[in-house]
């Protein structure tokens, strides 16, 4: 059965290839632009290098005080990350703990060219609880960081600038007034991944001015490695009890009486920081992916309008198809299928032509530089989502034609309407 | 006829509801893309008040923070004042100020005002009296800041023409008080007028502007973050290493990143018009595939109609009347969807929802978006209709 | 009032040619009921359309009250049909979005006159056809033999002097022929209204003045 509904789906497609087309180009322009926006969001959420780990990593990324009057909200200090934040190493659910410096614009003149470059600060755990393939040398140690050494792990983009990509490691490099010798080179991390993403790393220690150690607010993250995803809400919840401890140790506490904080995945972290109100009470994954799905159901409204339509079209004029089925003894029910693997036929068929448009638009996109050192592709969780939303589409624009059709009349479907 | 054909659309609903829903969607898509862009333009074409060439933008990073005493404040302002003089002993520098919130930025300091129980919002800055050399403000009553400010007994403000009308209506601004001050504050009078300042830049919208005499002879809450320098015409880029280098060696804790504006501003234009841009592709091609789809809704209906059709030329329309009925009706079936359209989106400033768009450019994207809509609706048609009007009546009406 | 001159009509399908009618003389005078009979695919069909300016004969010349029509344009063309020829057809050809009244206004659209005027033709017209109580009905609301009389309503209510009816009783029981014909006999008796009828029905040819019979094309008395 469904192999003679293929045959007569492509029949139909062939015979009428001015619908074809109009189908086929609104079908595929839809699934392009959600295959890009599929790609973005795997770029920025999916486990992949150096962040395999992501699954069973927490990050804390942002700090809240609010009181009645006031709020107050930025990246938490290093003074509270190291009070309330290191305790939690302790735990035995924990591998390991790294605090990193969110990244700072640092500037070098190298023979007269300026070199901007973004600098993060970070510890010896970092290189554990993140899985970066080194190009050359490796990371630099706790000793490193204790003993304040001016030592860099530098990207690829970096070496180049720098070093013209010749061999970097043991080389010094300058950058914002001060010298750093290079240690280690690691490929380039999509700034989209806010966790890790950077040109240099140095060791905290090195920082100018050591007034960042006492701060409640701004300036670093903390990364928690768990052992595994099922120590994730013991973290948690011990995060939130340092939190309740540290609220009442706050320091300015007439202006300021409570501290909102989470021990994020990378979703949630994302959240926290992109829907309003976030900062102090974000919503759930599930109800951000609701939302979510609701745009993107928005967004398909009308390509969906348009493509019922163009059905709808489509089914009038084989009326008399329609007619002699029902006369042989169609049902209702098995011409609505029918009709809906037509309608699938086509919409996997855009489909398939929107992936393909996919690879040289995404490759332009990362080729922009609108989003540094973005690989964006099409793998395989994207061409899943890529099926799926095909799938999705074309039940959604199928459905009421085909409902549409089984109503015709048979009599009438036969005579063809009557002017 | 309009009348007869009223009643053939409408008696049609069925099938033209959803054309007239597609319609109305499409509609949608282009009122927002045109009204964003319509919006942007309009901003780009007012007075920015200031002129950001040969004016470098240096940031700093002070490692300020929330545990800071007043001594590490005032420390911190007296180091700036160093920084300031070190710059403007350079032979390439002709004035250099420090302000909180530099010129292009995009979000910053806001705050409002209370008179005579309407609140007015305002955006500020508090920035050094060199400031209105650095970036050619034009002061069109009262003064700008003076150094002797600092002997002041109140702090004095220097505002902007939109905020003093907001605030003072036809009275003269300068002299007069401004806001009731808290208890533990000095109270602040402004002392001059500014033509316009429109801190975001040429895209940003018309908004109140409020200056603060930054003074760094004692500590206050205001951080300066920026160093805004006016360098003479024709210093190459290189002198950004060695005034790097000269504030380095005054401040060696801080760090300094130096931009001229005129790529801040590239860097702005950018940020803001790239949504814009993306979403402007979107529409394009969300329209392109609409345009296609109704081209086919329409041929294929107009193939289910040629005995009627057929029967009105039999009745005596004559083939320019069937192609002019075509066009009429599929204009009929538009204006539904844009009337609709027209509805929903007028709700937009009746209700007040986007409070920054001014209604003339709203009105210019509704009157744009009615237009596209038009046009690309006539041109689906424009082929159907021609080859409805070749239906042969005796081809129509021969029967089967 | 109307004449057919030496009239033929080719039609061409890709190679083939076939002759839809073949030297057709004919004269029918004003106020005469003429039928038209003959087996299917005789051509009766395509001389109505001839006689109804629907289509251009290959040869001949087609006159209506003494007008040559042949080689005038669509604009003319369309003029003429509006204000002197009425169509009636098997199939009703009635417009099913509209109502049976605005159906019947049909013809009156391409005039110039108000939409009042308009509107009160259409009613009196109706009423003729004994249908004054259903003008807000959609066709599909109607049996055959409404259908039928709304498309009667329609083709007169331009007061045309000629009305061409092809096999108007053709989907009809014979009931509902007979008030059909008995309606185009009053037109033709009191309005001095000519028709020309294409029929199968011998009973109903009967019933004319005169009966012309095609056979191939062919005009055979």
């Amino acid at each position: 059965m469904i192999r003679n509904y293929l045959k007569v789906a492509l029949k139909v497609l062939a015979r009428r290839k001015f619908f074809t087309f109009i189908s086929l180009f609104g079908i595929s322009v839809t699934l392009l632009v959600l295959l890009v926006a599929a790609a973005v969001f795997d770029h920025a959420l999916s486990p992949q290098e150096p962040e395999t780990r992501s699954d069973r990593t927490l990050g804390v990324y942002d700090l809240a005080m609010t009181g009645p009057h006031n709020v107050q909200s930025s990246e938490p200090g290093y003074g509270f990350l190291e009070r309330y934040v290191r305790p939690l190493a302790a735990l035995p659910g924990v591998e390991a703990l790294s605090f990193i410096s969110t990244p700072q614009g640092a500037v070098a003149y190298l023979d007269g060219k300026k070199i901007e470059s973004r600098l993060r600060r970070t510890d010896g755990e970092f290189w554990k609880i993140l899985d970066f393939r080194f190009l050359e040398g490796g990371p630099f140690t706790p000793e490193d960081e204790r003993d304040a050494r001016f030592v860099a792990v530098i990207n690829e983009t970096t070496r180049g600038r720098f070093f013209g990509g010749r061999p970097a490691v043991g080389k010094t490099i300058e950058v914002d007034g001060q010298r750093f010798r290079v240690v280690g080179v690691v490929p380039d991390v999509p700034q989209l991944r806010f966790s890790s993403a950077s040109d240099l790393w140095v060791p905290i220690s090195t920082a100018k001015s050591k007034l960042y150690r006492d701060q409640w607010m701004g300036g670093f993250n903390a990364l928690i490695l768990a052992r595994g995803r099922a120590d994730l809400p013991a973290i948690r919840s011990e995060f939130q009890a340092r939190l309740r401890e540290a609220e009442k140790r706050l320091p300015d506490p007439k202006t300021y009486q409570t501290l909102s904080s989470g021990a994020d995945t990378l979703f949630e972290a994302h959240i926290r920081q992109f829907s309003p109100g976030g900062h102090m009470n974000p919503p759930t994954p599930g109800r951000v992916k609701a939302v979510l799905f609701l745009l993107m159901l928005l967004f398909m409204l009308l390509p969906t309008l348009n493509l019922v339509n163009i059905n709808l079209s489509r089914i009038l004029d084989r009326a008399s198809e329609i007619g002699v089925r029902k006369a042989f003894g169609a049902s209702s029910r098995t011409l609505v299928g029918q009709f809906v693997i037509e309608n699938l036929v086509i919409t996997l068929l855009g489909a398939g032509l929107g992936l393909l448009l996919a690879v040289p638009v995404l490759s332009a996109l990362n080729a922009s530089g609108a989003l540094p050192y973005a690989r964006l592709a099409v793998n395989f969780r994207v061409f899943l989502y890529g099926l799926a939303m095909a799938v999705f589409f074309g039940v959604l624009s199928g459905v009421y034609p085909a409902w549409r059709m089984s109503k015709l009349h048979p009599v009438q479907a036969l005579r063809g309407r009557s002017v | 006829m309009t009348r007869h054909l009223f009643k053939l659309v409408w008696n049609r609903k069925r099938t033209n509801g959803l054309m007239i829903l597609e319609i109305f969607f499409s509609f949608l898509v282009v009122f927002v893309v045109s009204t964003l862009g319509i919006y942007f333009w309009d901003n780009y074409r007012q007075p920015l008040g200031y002129s950001w060439e040969n004016v470098w933008r240096v940031s700093m990073e002070m490692n300020q923070g929330d545990q800071d005493g007043d001594d590490l404040k005032a420390e911190r302002l007296k180091t700036l004042d160093r920084l300031l003089r070190e710059a403007e002993s350079l032979a390439p520098v002709e004035s250099a100020a420090a302000a909180m919130v530099s010129p292009f930025d995009q979000g910053g300091w806001t705050s409002a005002t209370t008179i005579n129980g309407k609140s007015v919002d305002y955006e500020a800055d508090a920035v050094t009296p060199k400031f209105a050399d650095v970036m050619g403000l034009e002061v069109v009553s009262g003064r700008w800041f003076e150094e002797a400010d600092s002997a002041l007994a109140w702090d004095p403000v220097v505002i902007d023409q939109e905020l003093a009308r907001a605030v003072y209506g036809e009275r003269d601004a300068v002299g007069q008080a401004f806001g009731e001050p808290a208890p533990s504050e000095r109270s602040r009078r402004v002392v001059g007028v500014v033509r316009e300042f429109r801190k975001g830049g040429e895209l940003s919208a018309r908004s109140n502007f409020l200056f603060e005499n930054l003074r760094l002879d004692r500590a206050s809450w205001f951080q300066p973050r920026s160093i805004l320098v006016k360098v003479r015409p024709g210093t190459p880029a290189q002198f950004e290493e060695e005034l790097t280098a000269r504030l380095q060696a005054v401040a060696p804790e801080w760090s300094f990143r130096i931009k001229p504006l005129s790529q801040v501003r590239r860097a702005t234009f950018r940020e803001l018009l790239a949504p814009l841009a993306a979403g402007g592709t979107v529409a394009f091609f969300l329209l392109l595939m609409v345009a296609l789809g109704l081209l086919g809704v329409l041929w294929q209906n107009l193939l289910q109609r040629t005995r009627e059709l057929g029967l009105r030329r039999a009745a005596g329309a004559s083939r320019a009347e069937v192609h002019r009925q075509v066009l009429w009706e599929q204009l009929i079936l538009t204006s539904f969807g844009v009337l609709l359209g027209a509805v929903v989106v007028i709700q937009v400033p009746l209700l007040d929802l986007v409070g920054f768009i001014r209604p003339a450019v709203f009105a210019a994207g509704l009157l744009f978006a009615m237009a596209a809509i038009y046009l690309l609706s006539a041109l689906c048609a424009v082929y159907p209709s021609a080859l409805a009007s070749r239906v042969q009546p005796a081809e129509a009406l021969r029967y089967e | 009032m109307i004449r057919l001159d030496k009239v033929s009509k080719l039609y061409r399908t890709d190679r083939i040619e076939t002759t839809a009618l073949d030297n057709i003389n004919l004269d029918v005078e004003k106020g005469e009921l003429v039928s038209i009979m003959g087996p299917s695919g005789c051509g009766k069909s395509t001389l109505l359309n001839l006689m109804g300016l629907l289509d251009a004969p290959s040869n001949g010349r087609v006159e209506l009250d003494g007008i040559t029509i042949n080689g005038q344009g669509d604009r003319a063309l369309a003029r003429v049909r509006n204000e002197r020829i009425g169509f009636i057809f098997q199939q009703f050809h009635l417009v099913s979005d509209l109502s049976v009244v605005d159906n019947v206004e049909i013809p009156l659209l391409y005039r110039k006159m108000s939409n009042r005027d308009r509107r009160k033709a259409a009613l009196a017209a109706l009423d003729r056809v004994g249908l004054g109580s259903r003008t807000r009905h959609f066709p599909t609301q109607l049996s055959g033999g409404q259908q039928q009389r709304v498309a009667i309503a329609r083709a007169i209510v331009g007061q045309p002097k000629i009305l061409l009816a092809d096999e108007p009783t053709g989907n009809l029981d014979s009931q509902m022929g007979d008030e059909i014909m008995d309606i185009l006999e009053g037109l033709n008796r009191n309005e001095g209204t000519t028709v020309v009828m294409v029929t199968h029905d011998p009973r109903l040819a009967e019933r004319t003045h005169r009966t012309v019979r095609l056979f191939d094309g062919r005009q055979v008395q």
